[in-house]
């Protein structure tokens, strides 16, 4: 015993500094809880480490957007100059203005319809000082325009911008007034935006060739995956919400908006299928599993028609790699299916998923009920889909409304 | 009595066995346990942690299965300094063993302290870029800045773990208390009603109209990051300003007006300014020829340091990193146009302890080697 202690006093310097060290240790860690002040210079901060969205504008930072980033290629008008790309824009250009200002130029895509035409530019009228217009004067406003092989409006406001707070971070010139050339453009399940914003007179000066670098863009496909926020589906499925990686049913239908909770039809489930947890756009999700593999049934729901039959069911062949149909051929694509609460419209496809490469069938009802549309989907590996359309039919035709 | 038990149970080495071997199991299971949960859920799980547990499926409680890297670690370290309290006395003859065994503890202590005090960032630049600060890539501030100056902003940065407290904020710098009405780490945003998003509630900025959230479970996965959103509302003894949606989903800084000051608000990566700055003056990617294949990243950029007057030309590429003012900048990774480049910031103030105990367990080697070899010799001489 009295040898131990002797040698433990011995060592008493050593080990109490490692005592020592492992005590301060959770107290340093302590640091990260602490407020910091500093100052910077002006120059510093106004310019982001990773400029962003327009204000206002919404998007998955980085870590998660970036991955994910859609493709696209442009031929720059003379004197834009690339700055950093940043976390919510894909891409983002400096022009020269006049008397040494320059334009700011964005492209932001996001994925949905990001809040509708009319919230977008009553927005951006904001940023500017303009009142909101309502929806029957949204067509008044406005120019067509090329966006590579698309078309577009462009929306030319100028301004005094006042912005929220008194402040706002649109530049302004001498004469106070700011402008903003903007179009947001529906492509796919992507809504782009496309922004020049500075001082009235030179962005003025730079939108003939804001124009002519719309026209030149070219779009590729995205590689939609890795840019989902945590408990996203992929793109693709119709299930996520609608900011941040979304596949709504296509635009023209209003507002999209799910049943309210407790609205929930009555049905019986097929005992095979496994009840899954609902995503914010989605009334239901089950998984049909043989063996290794699956099929996933989805039951959405939304106002309107939400762009209708044709435009839904391209949508739904898209999804398995197929060329979209025309009006013509679209009696063909589709079969009718009498249900419970009335007709509806039956798809049955079969493609390939474009992540995996795998063969994949998709069975898909449409049914239109009381100013709503059911949309039942069940896709998935071809065989399991095969052996389940016939439960899968009999759960839609026989769901109490 | 049993305190002498209890030096003797801490000092055996039955329990340096029983922890080496342990040690071997855990680097196991938390290797193969990085492909199902991914590395940072893995590493926290396995090697910054006390216990590993395990969850069975469809229940709530968790089994703890394996001792983790912080207990295995805590017991080696106690383990080599009892052991020397309990069977060594210093002697000349056993210095290298004493050495041996400092280099060791060193070790777990630097092992420890790196992984207590280490802070990695990212520095994210375009070429032509200049930049005075890096950006955590996973913790985010809300920086209330002060813009009212023409020449420099104030900014107050409160770290998102003071906002998950949920209560008042006050600093002597800010002439306004900052509610937290709520905050979720990690969230998801939305501009139209879903099921199980609540609508925002904000009054001011952005969020006043047509926004949602909701909460999210943390993200575990190394490739993604959360995405944090709150209410906040501030308010002066003039009364309140209003109540702000702040949100990772915002991309730009949200003006207000206090007491005739401007101020911004954001959600924004937490950043770690220097009293220098890093300009990127080329980014280059080589390749083999005739492939895709990378040969070399790197950066060529310009130290500026005003107060010092330094300014000169670094090169960074890969394995050759910049060792400057108690960092060190690794080339990490590249825009995919090879217009810019992202280092790796390291901060480690114990990046040192690793060198010295690998040297003080060396010469501790040579040293007990000759301690053997020399007496051997002379024995062989004088037969």
């Amino acid at each position: 015993m009295n040898s131990i202690w002797s040698k433990l006093q011995m060592n008493q310097t050593l080990a109490g500094g490692a005592l020592l060290a492992l005590l301060a240790l959770p107290l340093a860690g302590c640091g990260n809880d602490e407020v910091k002040v500093y100052k910077v210079a002006k120059t510093d901060d106004t310019a982001p480490a990773t400029p962003a969205a327009a204000p206002g504008d919404m998007a998955a930072p980085a870590a998660n957007a970036q991955p994910g980033m859609p493709q696209l290629k442009w031929t720059l008008p003379d004197g834009w100059t690339t700055k950093p790309a940043g976390e919510m824009r894909l891409a983002s250009f400096s022009a020269p203005g006049k008397d040494g200002n320059t334009v700011d130029v964005s492209v932001v895509p996001l994925p949905g319809m990001a809040g509708g035409d009319l919230n977008n530019v009553n927005r951006w009228r904001g940023q500017v000082g303009l009142a909101p217009i309502s929806a029957e004067d949204l067509p008044k406003e406005g120019q067509a325009v090329a966006v590579g092989d698309s078309t577009a409006v462009l929306y030319d406001l100028s301004g005094t911008p006042a912005g929220a707070g008194g402040m706002s971070t649109i530049t302004t010139g001498a004469d106070g007034k700011g402008r903003i050339l903007a179009v947001g453009l529906h492509r796919e399940d992507m809504m782009w935006f496309f922004k020049a914003t500075g001082d009235d007179v030179s962005v003025g000066f730079q939108k003939d060739n804001f124009i002519g670098f719309l026209k030149s863009l070219q779009f590729a496909a995205p590689d939609a995956s890795a840019a989902l926020p945590p408990d996203h589906p992929p793109i693709g499925g119709d299930a996520t919400p609608p900011m941040a990686g979304q596949s709504l049913p296509p635009m023209g239908g209003g507002t999209p908006a799910t049943v309210p909770a407790g609205a929930l039809p009555a049905w019986t489930v097929p005992t095979a299928w496994t009840a899954e947890p609902p995503s914010a756009m989605l009334l239901a999700r089950f998984t049909a599993t043989e063996h290794t593999a699956k099929a996933d049934i989805t039951v959405s729901s939304f106002p309107g028609d939400v762009g209708g039959l044709l435009a839904n069911v391209n949508r739904w062949r898209r999804q398995i790699s197929l060329p979209p149909v025309d009006d013509a051929a679209l009696s063909s694509a589709i079969t009718p299916l009498s249900t419970s609460a009335g007709p509806a419209s039956e798809v049955d496809v079969t493609g390939t998923d474009p992540k995996t490469g795998q063969p994949t069938q998709l069975v898909g009802v449409i049914l239109p009920l009381n100013g709503q549309t059911w949309f039942y989907k069940l896709m998935g590996d071809a065989a399991v889909v095969d052996h389940q359309k016939p439960a899968f039919l009999q759960f839609v035709q026989t769901v109490k409304y | 009595m049993f305190f002498d038990r209890l030096i003797k149970f801490f000092a055996s080495l039955r329990l340096t066995v029983v922890c080496l071997a342990l040690g071997m199991v855990l680097i196991f299971a938390g290797t193969l346990a990085q492909v199902p949960m991914g590395l940072y859920k893995a590493q926290n799980e396995f090697f910054r942690s006390f216990v590993v547990f395990w969850q069975p499926e469809h229940f709530a409680w968790k089994i703890p299965v394996l001792p983790g890297g912080y207990l295995l670690g805590g017991l080696l370290l106690i383990n080599l300094i009892a052991a020397h309290a309990e069977r060594f006395s210093f002697s000349r003859k056993k210095a290298g063993i004493w050495m041996i065994h400092s280099g060791l503890i060193l070790l777990l202590l630097g092992q420890l302290l790196t992984d207590m005090l280490a802070q990695e960032s990212q520095l994210h630049l375009r070429v032509g870029d200049a930049r005075n600060y890096s950006e955590s890539d996973r913790e985010f501030e809300l920086a209330i800045t002060d813009v009212t100056d023409k020449d420099a902003d104030k900014v107050v940065a409160i770290p998102e773990h003071l906002l998950l407290r949920q209560q008042d904020i006050n600093n002597s710098q800010l002439p306004f208390t900052l509610k937290v009405d709520k905050f979720y780490l990690n969230s998801a945003v939305t501009n139209q009603p879903a099921a199980g998003y609540e609508a925002s509630g904000a009054t001011a900025g952005f969020g006043t109209t047509g926004v949602w959230l909701k909460s999210l479970p943390r993200e575990t996965v190394m490739e993604l990051r959360d995405l944090p959103s709150g209410i906040v509302e501030v308010v002066s003894p003039a009364g309140s300003t209003g109540k702000f949606m702040i949100s990772a989903y915002f991309g730009e800084a949200q003006p207000f007006t206090v007491a005739g000051r401007k101020y911004t608000m954001m959600l924004r990566m937490e950043r770690f300014y220097k009293p220098y700055s890093l300009r990127l003056q080329e980014f280059k990617h080589d390749v083999y020829k005739g492939t895709d294949v990378p040969k070399n990243f790197s950066s060529r950029l310009v130290l500026d340091r005003p107060a010092t007057g330094e300014h000169r030309e670094v090169l960074i590429y890969m394995n050759n990193p910049l060792r400057y003012d108690g960092e060190t900048y690794y080339q990490a990774s590249f825009d995919p146009d090879d217009g810019g480049t992202v280092l790796q910031v390291v901060h480690n103030p114990s990046w040192v302890t690793p060198y010295l105990a690998c040297l003080l367990v060396g010469a501790g080697l040579i040293v007990q080697f000759l301690s053997h070899l020399i007496p051997f010799l002379k024995r062989k001489q004088s037969l």
